[in-house]
């Protein structure tokens, strides 16, 4: 009985998790190990003797001091950090307004018009970025940060208001309506009792939409011009990629600095982050 | 430099009778721009590091001269079409853009007709290159001004040749099969992407075609003659000579994979720019050969070799259009002239040490070709033996389209995942139809 149980753990539980960290971790380490192995050692054959393709036995700093040297890496780190805070802002607050407005208030259309917000968010940007640049245009906003924190959130405002409106229709009226029994205004309401039950909810959104302004490419590529201007994605391929050469060591030293405040705000907010996702407040 | 120094190098006065420079010069004073005026420029970003060092300390030197801030803009060429796509698009953007191949014919109604420009380069700096022409000029119009071209040949270890007996670049299509065939078999094959990347696969898929005497279309350009013998013949010699001499793994590989398998030491040879040697010798002290010794020493670059109809290359051509959208269209014309001037252009064409030619055969005296390393010299004159893609028709945007489609390489490619000969060239034909027809 013991013995079936423990190869039952193994089958469903140890291997199946093993192969899910190893194939979710692999791409990080493999950036890691690009990003401190000499030039040397990335030019070296698959096929010879001394090919150790997935460690290094000289680790080198040099990717990145060059990145941060050569380049104006920090200079995009901040702007990307600025833009995504910034529009990320902007969508959690229209996407709060309109997802309570569509869980919570009655008027005709209601369903209809939260499909329709989210079906907006089905429709690819790279289709979008050549209307969108015509606006940019128009109001005279390009190669400015504003160019990205107001074009941003017409795919972060849809997704934030889909996923909240999901997450207040969770929350039980009963405690709404207590409060408002109790003297409170409906926005009282809303502000004291609904958002502090969505916190779960409202990180949730947040972080997805941090994470999708911070890694965005084709409207940093195409609004934003000066090298100064540029975010981490469009910066690094910009600098580090030369036609047919890759700089392997500091593309990769760019990615994982790149990725690590993401990973920051993805470990310190997990818990809320699955709640959020999954419901959390029950009828 | 001051502006009168700056309007005497663009000057030439008396050759761009048309240009407005004349009346720039008789009125013996800068042209004045309003304060602020800002001319963008959007380029690739160069294979030679150097080359946009020398674009940006040029600005620099312009923008004091004009009046005016000049700011050059750097992305991956591959980024470029998107940009200027939107660009058009929008009506706002660079004012003046990069542009590979025959790109000009594509978006040739945003671009500012700059005729009087091309004819003045033309005649400052020699006959052009067919392939410059090809590439930016639309009947009598120029679309773009050319720039300079980008050559490709095959790079090649020498001493790998040499251990299968083969002291010089083969001269033919056969006899680089056979050289592969042995290499192969000591583990050092040939490396040959057929994937979908913007340089090496088109660079060395046309040239194949043209090799054995096939062609898209027909001097007119309207009509699709690609299903003939000839070109049958090349897919074949393809079939036969991916799996006898090249790296099987070559569908997979965009225009890096070669870069790195050669510089790696797992392939003998591979059609490409010069950015191998280029690569090799800026890092001699970290890429090595099996010895020990800087790889950079046994790399020599050799043409594509001769098939049954001789042997034509595809170089990139490379020009800059003025972007009709623009509100400076005057400053830029003016920048231009300045930059494409044989003094300014002498001095990014030395940094670019071969690697990037200039668009008329002037270029090919120059004095730096004493200079560069021997197997740099190969690309002073490749560029007159260049044909352009959509041969033997017209330059057209409909040539481009097919480019962008990859037609001609996934011919190629289909030919050597298995599909018959045959089939692979009635396939590409009918896809050239749809486009043509």
């Amino acid at each position: 009985m013991l013995i079936e149980r423990t190869w039952k753990k193994w089958v469903y539980f140890y291997i199946p998790l093993t192969v899910f960290v190893v194939g979710t971790l692999f791409p990080f380490y493999w950036m890691l190990i690009t990003a401190i192995r000499p030039d040397a050692e990335l030019y070296r054959s698959w096929r010879a003797a001394t090919n150790t393709p997935f460690w290094t036995l000289q680790p080198t700093l040099e990717h990145f001091r060059d990145l941060m040297a050569k380049t104006t890496f920090p200079q995009w780190l901040w702007n990307t950090f600025f833009i995504a805070v910034a529009s990320t802002a902007i969508s959690l607050f229209c996407g709060l307004l309109a997802g309570y407005a569509l869980a919570r208030l009655r008027f005709p259309m209601a369903g209809t018009l939260g499909t329709s917000i989210f079906v907006t968010y089905l429709v690819p940007p790279t289709l979008l970025f050549i209307p969108l640049a015509n606006i940019i245009r128009t109001f005279q906003l390009g190669d400015t940060p504003w160019a990205l924190i107001l074009t941003y959130p017409t795919f972060l405002i849809p997704f934030c208001t889909w996923l909240l409106m999901g997450y207040f229709k969770t929350i039980p009226r009963e405690l709404e309506e207590c409060a408002r029994i109790d003297g409170a205004t409906r926005f009282g309401a809303m502000l004291r009792i609904v958002f502090p039950i969505a916190v779960p909810g409202i990180l949730s959104a947040g972080i997805f939409a941090f994470t999708l302004s911070w890694n965005e490419f084709i409207y940093a590529l195409v609004f934003l011009s000066s090298p100064e201007k540029k975010t981490v994605p469009v910066g690094v391929v910009s600098e580090l990629i030369r036609g047919d050469i890759y700089f392997w060591g500091q593309l990769m030293a760019g990615a994982l600095l790149g990725s690590i405040p993401v990973a920051l705000v993805y470990s310190f907010f997990v818990e809320y982050y699955v709640t959020g996702l999954t419901g959390s407040v029950k009828g | 430099m001051r502006r009168r120094e700056f309007l005497t190098t663009t000057g030439l006065a008396a050759s761009v009778a048309a240009t407005g420079l004349e009346s720039i010069v008789a009125a013996r004073r800068a042209p004045a721009f309003a304060q602020g005026t800002r001319l963008n420029i959007l380029r690739w970003v160069d294979f030679v590091p150097a080359c946009d060092v020398e674009l940006r300390r040029q600005a620099s030197e312009a923008s004091k001269a004009l009046g005016a801030e000049v700011v050059f803009e750097f992305i991956n060429a591959n980024d470029l079409q998107p940009r200027i796509t939107a660009a058009i698009q929008s009506g706002a953007g660079p004012d003046i853009i990069m542009m590979l191949h025959n790109w000009p014919h594509l978006y040739a109604n945003g671009l500012v007709d700059v005729t009087e420009l091309g004819e003045w380069q033309g005649k400052e700096q020699g006959a052009y290159y067919a392939q410059s022409e090809a590439a930016a000029k639309d009947g009598a119009r120029w679309l773009a001004l050319p720039h300079g071209i980008v050559g490709l040949q095959f790079a090649y270890r020498k001493s790998w040749l040499e251990e299968v007996g083969q002291t010089t670049w083969p001269r033919t299509l056969d006899e680089l099969r056979q050289v592969g065939m042995k290499l192969k078999k000591k583990g050092k094959p040939m490396g040959q992407t057929l994937g979908h990347t913007f340089g090496d696969a088109p660079a060395w898929s046309y040239p194949l075609v043209w090799a054995f005497g096939g062609m898209e279309v027909d001097r007119t350009g309207k009509k699709v003659v690609l299903d003939a013998p000839a070109t049958l013949e090349s897919v074949k010699f393809m079939q036969a000579f991916w799996k006898d001499a090249c790296d099987e793994g070559g569908f997979a590989w965009d225009d890096t994979s070669n870069n790195r398998a050669f510089l790696a030491g797992e392939i003998a040879a591979t059609l490409n720019g010069a950015s191998i040697y280029i690569a090799a010798k800026r890092g001699q002290e970290k890429i090595k050969d099996e010895k020990g010794e800087p790889m950079v020493k046994d790399i020599q670059h050799g043409p594509i070799p001769n098939g049954p109809a001789g042997t034509h290359g595809y170089h990139v051509a490379f020009s800059h259009a003025v972007m009709r959208y623009g509100k400076n269209v005057k400053l830029a014309k003016d920048f231009l002239t300045w930059l494409h001037g044989k003094q300014q252009f002498a001095k990014w064409f030395e940094v670019a040490e071969g690697f990037s030619v200039g668009s008329t055969k002037y270029w090919e005296q120059h004095p730096m070709w004493e200079r560069v390393d021997p197997p740099m010299k190969i690309y002073r004159q490749a560029a007159a033996a260049s044909r352009m893609i959509g041969y033997a028709g017209p330059p057209s945007a409909r040539a481009t389209e097919a480019y962008t489609k990859y037609i001609i390489v996934d011919m190629y490619a289909k030919a050597c995942q298995g599909t018959k000969a045959e089939d692979a060239v009635k396939w590409a034909a009918g896809e050239l139809s749809k486009i043509y027809g």
